[in-house]
């Protein structure tokens, strides 16, 4: 195919020969979206369920998840999986601060998420008031399957794909606004 | 914490000839991907030696303690599997224990089998995530694969007896909270039957392992003494010789009938350590095995009405089935006032709750005797004079869930 | 006579007060011959330190004395054996140390003087164990609120768990609007005999 084509063509018959068109951005968000690599930040009972979503059964590695960071330098989304004490709580907030632009969160369980069952002295009572939550996984714990929905989830939110509670859609890459 | 509190030890050593060196201090953690949970270590170093070890604890309280006094007695389980993630079941046998010998309650034989097989399933999956993540530490990725492989269906086995995977919140005091269901017998044969071959899958990928064993024999010796004098139970302290078990020294719930080995080794390093809980999880299987024979149809919980739920069917046509389902849900049980602690053996050592009641429905004061608290500060003497590389297969040897330390 | 006798029996002598609950012997020491009680009862071959921990009856009903004890969890090996050794102490009141006896008792009192404010003389290392630096008081004693975060409803109403939780208690009809009471055949209501344990 020559060069010209692409301006002597229509759009459709340019795709129909396998050229597709796309923004920088979006492909830029679609790439981003597949190596959503983690930060370890495993903390109590769903850091188990955590490891056990890279395990053989559920294998987050098909959705490009697998390689759980220790250094928050290198990684894209920081997973609270647990529940967050008081003493804990700056330094969650140092992990995350650490970590590059654009980032996300999970806050995975229900006691990151609200607390949970621990309403009491020690315990941080939502994570999103120390750091901004993109993705709220209930449960106690919440299985590995509901892990690897949030991880699909988010790369839909990195992609440009989800929409707030009001139906508007949301900016593609959020993270660089932070 | 400034660095003058850390430590007590002179930071100071004198060096050769004139010069006087300095020990470093590193900080690991709490963030850290081999410290098996938010455990914080600060350490003084001698070139690569460890010359000074204090572990910094607390970042993962949750206080399990003041809440469980403010919640009923059966509120209380669900609070205390969620302390130790990884062997749930323990805490809520020693809690539900406790909380019996001060009722009084009598426990039918079909309940306490049950719990008997639960609770030693979950002793194996705990040391499963053991291997898994102790050889993880050393850079033997490939176990953790097999070792969670059998873990995943022993979670199944619990999910279909209690609903969930992790945090079971099964066990009731007076017994179950509902019997298990058809075909959990069937599933925990099966079990039995696949998982010796798999033990001897993992004996062949590390047992003779040359790097295994260079980086474990002789590493991390905490001898008998030192066990005693730091108050280590459990297969740490059965590494060292010495053969204490409060499943065979304290029998309780049923633990007398089966007949079982507890594994010792002499050596009481890293090594010993990890064998022991090797040969712990074939004797937990034998467990299983016996308990699963004698289980027999019967009765799953305390019939007395003071303590337990009245079964459905009675509410319909039995008023005063109503009036305790009632007192129950709305107020829990009155026991007589008084003190009690039970020992019992998690997969991790010696776990008792000591409860104080004052005859309301709360307890007054919950405490918690915990296995990995206690077994955290052998640490300290088993790393001093080892190599730093060394310390992180240490901490995996001694087995702590941070959830457990920091309660 | 068993170890756990001769023990008792030996403590008796030190000013004990023996007290028994359902197979679970403790012996209350004054505190000027805790450390000697401590040691007599290591040497007699109650060589492992299980637990030491505290205790705070300041709402425990019908209590007297002083407010505080430390109870220290003592099990020998090779008898079967354990037993309870128990201080009462007040606010401002000190206790000694017993980490030269056994190592693993640094963290136990450290634990005690984070939980309850009790404070070990001549300990090597006595600082806060669990609590974060910035927390002020000492969460289990019972003075100290558990901290809870009062419920917000949709409808914009509060509720306070605390509230809630009364009627539980008994003390106070609550949210629940149960006042306890007495049931009929139930020991806890009855007087309590021979005391606590």
């Amino acid at each position: 195919m020559a060069l010209t084509d692409l301006f002597t063509k229509d759009v459709q018959e340019l795709e129909n020969e396998g050229i597709l068109f796309s923004s920088l951005e979006k492909l830029v968000a679609w790439g981003r979206s597949n190596s959503l690599w983690p930060a370890t930040f495993g903390l109590a009972c769903c850091a188990i369920e955590m490891m056990q979503s890279t395990n053989s059964r559920n294998d987050l590695a098909r959705f490009g998840s697998e390689v759980f960071r220790a250094s928050p330098r290198q990684a894209d989304v920081m997973i609270v999986a647990g529940r967050l004490s008081k003493k804990m709580a700056p330094i969650m907030k140092r992990v995350y601060d650490q970590m590059p632009d654009p980032k996300w969160v999970i806050s995975m369980g229900a006691c990151a998420s609200s607390g949970g069952m621990f309403n009491n002295y020690a315990i941080v009572q939502n994570v999103d008031s120390v750091v901004p939550v993109d993705i709220y996984v209930p449960g106690c714990p919440p299985r590995p399957e509901a892990l690897v929905y949030a991880v699909m989830q988010l790369q839909k939110k990195v992609r440009g794909e989800a929409f707030d509670e009001r139906g508007i859609e949301l900016p593609m890459v959020e993270g660089w606004a932070r | 914490m400034t660095i003058k509190e850390a430590g007590t030890v002179s930071s100071s050593v004198q060096g050769h000839g004139d010069f006087e060196t300095k020990y470093m201090r590193v900080n690991v953690g709490p963030q850290h991907p081999s410290t098996h949970g938010v455990l914080r270590l600060v350490v003084d170093l001698d070139g690569e030696r460890i010359a000074n070890l204090i572990p910094q604890i607390g970042y993962l309280h949750t206080g399990f303690e003041k809440t469980m006094e403010n919640r009923t007695y059966q509120q209380g389980v669900t609070y205390t599997n969620r302390m130790d993630y990884l062997h749930g079941f323990a805490h809520d046998f020693a809690y539900c224990v406790s909380v019996e010998k001060l009722l009084d309650a009598q426990v039918p034989i079909r309940a306490q089998r049950v719990r008997v097989i639960l609770n030693e399933l979950n002793r194996i999956a705990s040391h499963l995530v053991f291997f898994a993540t102790g050889l993880l530490d050393m850079g033997a990725l490939t176990l953790y694969f097999y070792t969670m492989r059998e873990r995943e269906k022993i979670l199944d086995i619990f999910e279909m007896v209690c609903g969930v995977r992790m945090n079971y919140g099964y066990f009731r005091i007076g017994g179950l909270s509902r019997d298990v269901p058809e075909g959990f017998e069937d599933a925990v044969r099966a079990f039995i039957k696949d998982f010796p071959p798999m033990i001897k899958q993992y004996a062949a990928m590390f047992a003779k392992n040359d790097i295994f064993l260079q980086r474990t024999r002789d590493v991390g010796v905490v001898t008998q003494e030192m066990a005693l004098d730091y108050g280590l139970t459990g297969p740490s302290l059965r590494a060292t010789g010495l053969g204490l078990d409060f499943r065979k020294t304290q029998p309780y719930s049923s633990y007398e009938d089966y007949s079982f080995d507890v594994p010792t080794a002499t050596e009481g390093d890293i090594h010993a350590r990890f064998m022991v809980r090797f040969e712990e999880m074939g004797e937990s299987l034998k467990i299983v095995e016996q308990a699963l024979n004698r289980l027999e149809p019967g009765p799953y919980k305390d019939p007395d009405r003071r303590i337990s739920l009245p079964p459905r069917s009675e509410l319909e046509n039995s008023m005063e089935a109503v009036i305790f389902h009632f007192k129950l849900v709305t107020e829990g049980f009155h026991p007589p006032r008084g003190e009690v602690y039970v020992p019992t053996e998690s997969a991790r050592g010696e776990l008792g709750y000591y409860i104080v009641s004052d005859g309301g429905s709360m307890p007054y004061r919950v405490k918690v005797r915990i296995p990995s608290l206690m077994n955290l500060q052998s640490l300290a003497p088993a790393c001093i004079g080892g190599l730093f590389a060394d310390m992180v297969m240490n901490i995996a040897s001694f087995d702590p869930v941070l959830g457990d330390v920091d309660k | 006579m068993s170890l756990l006798e001769q023990v008792v029996e030996h403590l008796k002598t030190l000013e004990g007060k023996p007290g028994e609950f359902k197979a679970m012997v403790s012996v209350t020491v004054p505190k000027d011959h805790l450390l000697e009680a401590i040691e007599s009862s290591k040497d007699a071959g109650f060589n492992m330190i299980s637990d030491v921990f505290g205790l705070d009856y300041l709402s425990y009903p019908g209590h007297q004395g002083k407010r505080f004890s430390v109870a220290y969890n003592l099990y020998s090996i090779e008898a079967n054996e354990r037993i309870f050794i128990r201080v009462n102490l007040d606010e401002g009141e000190t206790l000694p140390t017993i980490t030269h006896l056994w190592s693993g008792a640094n963290f136990m009192e450290r634990e005690v003087y984070d939980m309850f404010g009790v404070v070990f003389d001549d300990h090597p290392d006595l600082r806060k164990l669990i609590t974060p630096e910035d927390l002020d008081g000492h969460p289990h004693r019972k003075d100290f609120p558990l901290g809870e975060t009062p419920t917000l409803f949709n409808d914009g109403r509060f509720l306070d768990p605390a509230a809630f939780r009364a009627g539980l208690r008994g003390d106070s009809e609550g949210l629940t609007g149960f006042v306890g009471g007495a049931r009929k055949g139930v020991a806890s209501q009855q007087k309590p005999e021979g005391g606590k344990a």
